[in-house]
């Protein structure tokens, strides 16, 4: 249900003006107890410094590049973790006349410096400032507090600075003589493997299996050269053996055939003309007998010569044969064929041998390179290392020396304090102003939410909208003469209520004011 | 000379001077002081109140032949917070004189009862009642009757300061004898009778279903030809009696009063009503802030 906010706002009226008592006795309740409370309130002042810190870390700005330092620095931590420590609360409390006025217990100082501690505010400001401030009844207390916490603060760090730049010179120093005693460590045991393994030297391996290739690769070669050879041999020795004779052989057997087919022809042709006994023909016939037993014998002979070629293995070999100039020629090539056949075996069983003998140093020479390598490596890390924290810890000595004398402060007194003259926080005239707005806001607050909250029916159009019933007319409440009276002696009252409220803060801030109160 | 005055004089010129009648300004003026009357008053119609012989040809000349002996001054009636013409606050009248227009609409001008109850336990719809009902009265041409049917508990006598022992509507109930001009009474407002809810109330609900009843409301109605008849009943949830009397009327209204009402009660008292019989809600008690003129004029009484 939407009613029209003119609507709330003339029934919120109206409900005030019923409720005008209630409302002002709410009123005079609020406004005079905040009144009240704000006479007795007790005026607090603040004092503060602002210090500004410089970021660097003197450690930081000297292991630059070769160490992180923490960046994100928290300043308030740090500057409260100073402040509430017990040396400068402790001092604090002697400076700020705290102990003067009476003498407290042990345990009432720690009360105290609790207090304090409660009033103390440490804030970041900006970049690198932080603001410590002092909250106190009394303003020059503030003040003093104030000014004393700033420069015991500052002094505290430059204390600590002093002792972070020699902790740093300290440091480095340290480093430098490990890493010198490193250094001289791998040296040592650096010649001392030089001393052992001449041969050693970087790229020894390379060579080596430089070498080691080579002679594989000559191994091949010699094997695949021998394997040439061997067929060679094989050829030759083919073409030497017995084979070659009866081919030969063959070939004077095929001669008498082909002479004996001629004389048969002469014979033949012959017959034609002669008979038997004509002596050309009875030649021939002889010839051909004779060519048919020196067939024979020369059959009978092959075969001979190749059962004892089979039997001995060699070969037979004619006179006539050998003395052939191509056999000649063979043989001689199979002579020097066997030679190159040894040879290269030779070759190869000595390159065997040269591979074994580099493989064998190969294995020496890795695990000295290794060795050798990563003791030149820590050799020149060490040194390089060595080099530089030497170059820093120049630069340490002289940031120490430049702490010592204070001309490097990273401590810097902003904004001094300053006695304050105008009460911080919750004043009287907080209270006033409270005191009046509050007296209004509860009770009209408290009245508007009857409206919304209260379930009961407050507006005509929650019957027309919600309920749809016909509403004839919205009847307000009749004011009798006497009612009216009566009302106007009440807002009499009321006024007069309001004017002596108004009266007594009139009064109460006049005092206030001159300081009478 | 109000029209009034000049009706009655007729009437005396065909009647002879068998009328008692005496004007406004008249009466005004022998009422100025008579403040502290009201409260001494003990109304007893049959003594006080007598209608004088109607010309039913006219119900402006009726009306005006009705006899008003002591009506009420304006600072009784503020006091006893009946609207009157020239009321200080006039937007009060004139809302009443809107429900009045809305009501002879929807009774399209025939005679109707109205009953007034409302939906919260323990608020009487009496004083919008009456100022319905006054409201009525203030027309000249038509009167208006306001009956107490709140038997339990009667809010009328004490509203109008009536005395104790009162002849009202229960008197009638049971006295078979008894007339209804017996138990009309005036109520110091022009045009405006009341009848009380009487004495005795020990069988309420019985006397709404007799046929007496039935018969005192025909009656009623027809008595006068522009009589409106106004019934404050009890509050519609917890009234079996209201119930019943929602059946012998012609309307009902329903009075919601502002802040007291919940949904869920309002919901339900339209239900008990009915559609057919619930003319519409008064939405009342309305708080407003008084004008600054009528506080600053206003004085001690």
């Amino acid at each position: 249900m939407n009613v029209p906010f003119e609507e709330i706002l003339k029934a919120l009226f109206a409900e005030c003006f019923a409720r005008r008592n209630m409302i002002i006795a709410v009123f005079s309740i609020i406004s005079l107890s905040l009144l009240g409370i704000g006479t007795i309130w007790p005026n607090k002042y603040t004092s503060y410094s602002i210090i500004h810190i410089d970021q660097t870390n003197i450690l930081q700005s000297l292991m630059r590049g070769r160490a992180e330092a923490t960046k994100a620095v928290d300043h308030v931590a740090n500057a409260r973790e100073i402040i509430f420590g017990d040396k400068i609360i402790s001092t604090i409390l002697h400076d700020a006349n705290w102990l003067k006025k009476q003498v407290l217990s042990e345990v009432e100082q720690e009360q105290l410096k609790q207090d304090i501690k409660k009033r103390i505010k440490i804030e970041k400001v900006g970049e690198a400032l932080i603001k410590i401030s002092y909250r106190d009844s009394n303003p020059s207390r503030a003040y003093i507090t104030a000014k004393r916490l700033a420069e015991l603060f500052i002094a505290e760090g430059e204390k600590s600075k002093s002792k972070e730049s020699q902790a740093a010179y300290d440091f480095i120093d340290m480093q430098v003589k490990q890493y010198l005693h490193k250094l001289t460590e791998v040296e040592t045991n650096l010649s001392k493997f030089r001393s052992e393994n001449p041969d050693s030297r970087p790229g020894l391996v390379n060579e080596v299996s430089t070498r080691i290739s080579n002679y594989q690769k000559d191994i091949e070669k010699a094997r695949l050269e021998l394997s040439e050879a061997q067929i060679r041999q094989k050829s030759l020795n083919e073409q030497l053996s017995g084979e070659a004779f009866i081919t030969i052989s063959q070939s004077k057997e095929g001669q008498y055939r082909a002479k004996i087919a001629e004389l048969q022809e002469n014979l033949e042709s012959l017959r034609l003309d002669y008979k038997e006994t004509y002596p050309d023909i009875v030649r021939i016939k002889h010839q051909i007998v004779d060519l048919k037993t020196s067939m024979q014998e020369e059959i009978k002979r092959r075969k001979i010569a190749k059962q004892n070629a089979k039997n001995k293995g060699g070969t037979f070999i004619d006179e006539s044969i050998l003395l052939n100039p191509i056999y000649q020629q063979l043989r001689g090539k199979a002579a020097s064929t066997k030679t190159e056949i040894a040879t290269l075996k030779a070759r190869i069983s000595e390159l065997h041998k040269l591979l074994k003998h580099e493989f064998e140093r190969a294995k020496n020479i890795s695990g000295g390179e290794a060795t050798l390598s990563k003791l030149t490596r820590d050799y020149d890390v060490n040194q390089g290392l060595y080099q530089d924290l030497l170059r820093r810890r120049e630069n340490a000595r002289v940031s120490k020396s430049i702490d010592q004398e204070r001309s490097g402060l990273t401590f810097k007194l902003q904004e001094p304090a300053k006695l304050p003259l105008i009460p911080t926080g919750l004043r009287f005239l907080h209270f006033v102003l409270a005191g009046l707005i509050l007296g209004i806001i509860v009770p009209v607050a408290g009245v508007l939410m009857l409206l919304q909250l209260d379930p009961r029916i407050r507006f005509s159009q929650v019957l027309t909208s919600e309920l749809e019933l016909p509403v004839l007319g919205e009847v307000r409440e009749i004011n009798s003469y006497s009612e009216l009276y009566q009302t106007k002696v009440n807002l009499i009252v009321i006024t007069a209520v309001l004017a002596v409220i108004f009266l007594i803060y009139g009064y109460v801030s006049w005092l206030k004011v001159t300081g009478k109160f | 000379m109000s029209m009034i005055e000049d009706a009655l004089n007729k009437v005396k010129s065909t009647r002879g001077n068998a009328l008692t009648v005496i004007s406004s300004n008249e009466y005004l003026k022998s009422h100025e002081d008579d403040d502290s009357r009201l409260s001494k008053r003990n109304i007893r119609f049959d003594e006080r109140t007598q209608l004088t012989t109607i010309n039913h040809a006219s119900s402006v000349k009726e009306i005006a032949l009705m006899k008003n002996t002591e009506l009420l001054q304006k600072n009784d009636l503020s006091e006893l917070k009946i609207i009157f013409s020239d009321m200080p606050d006039n937007k009060i009248a004139d809302v009443y004189r809107d429900l009045r227009t809305k009501i002879i609409q929807a009774s399209k001008t025939k005679v109707v009862s109205v009953m007034l109850t409302s939906c919260v336990p323990g608020y009487y719809s009496t004083m919008t009642a009456l100022n319905m009902a006054a409201a009525f009265s203030l027309d000249e041409s038509k009167t208006s009757l306001l009956v107490d049917c709140n038997l339990n508990n009667p809010q009328l006598d004490k509203k109008l300061n009536f005395l104790e022992g009162t002849t009202g509507l229960t008197d009638y109930l049971e006295d078979e004898g008894a007339t209804v001009d017996s138990i009309l009474q005036e109520s110091g407002v022009k045009r405006l009778r009341v009848i009380s809810a009487g004495q005795s109330r020990e069988t309420a609900t019985e006397y709404f279903t007799s046929l007496r009843m039935r018969d005192l409301m025909s009656s009623l109605l027809t008595r006068y030809s522009d009589r409106y008849l106004f019934l404050d009943a009890a509050p519609v949830v917890d009234s079996a009696d209201t119930r019943i009397l929602v059946e012998l009327c012609d309307y009902v209204v329903m009075v919601v009063p502002y802040g007291k009402a919940t949904r869920n009660r309002v919901k339900e008292a339209a239900k008990a009503i009915g559609k057919d019989k619930l003319l519409g809600v008064i939405f009342a008690d309305k708080p407003a802030i008084p004008k600054f003129s009528n506080i600053k004029n206003s004085k001690k009484i």
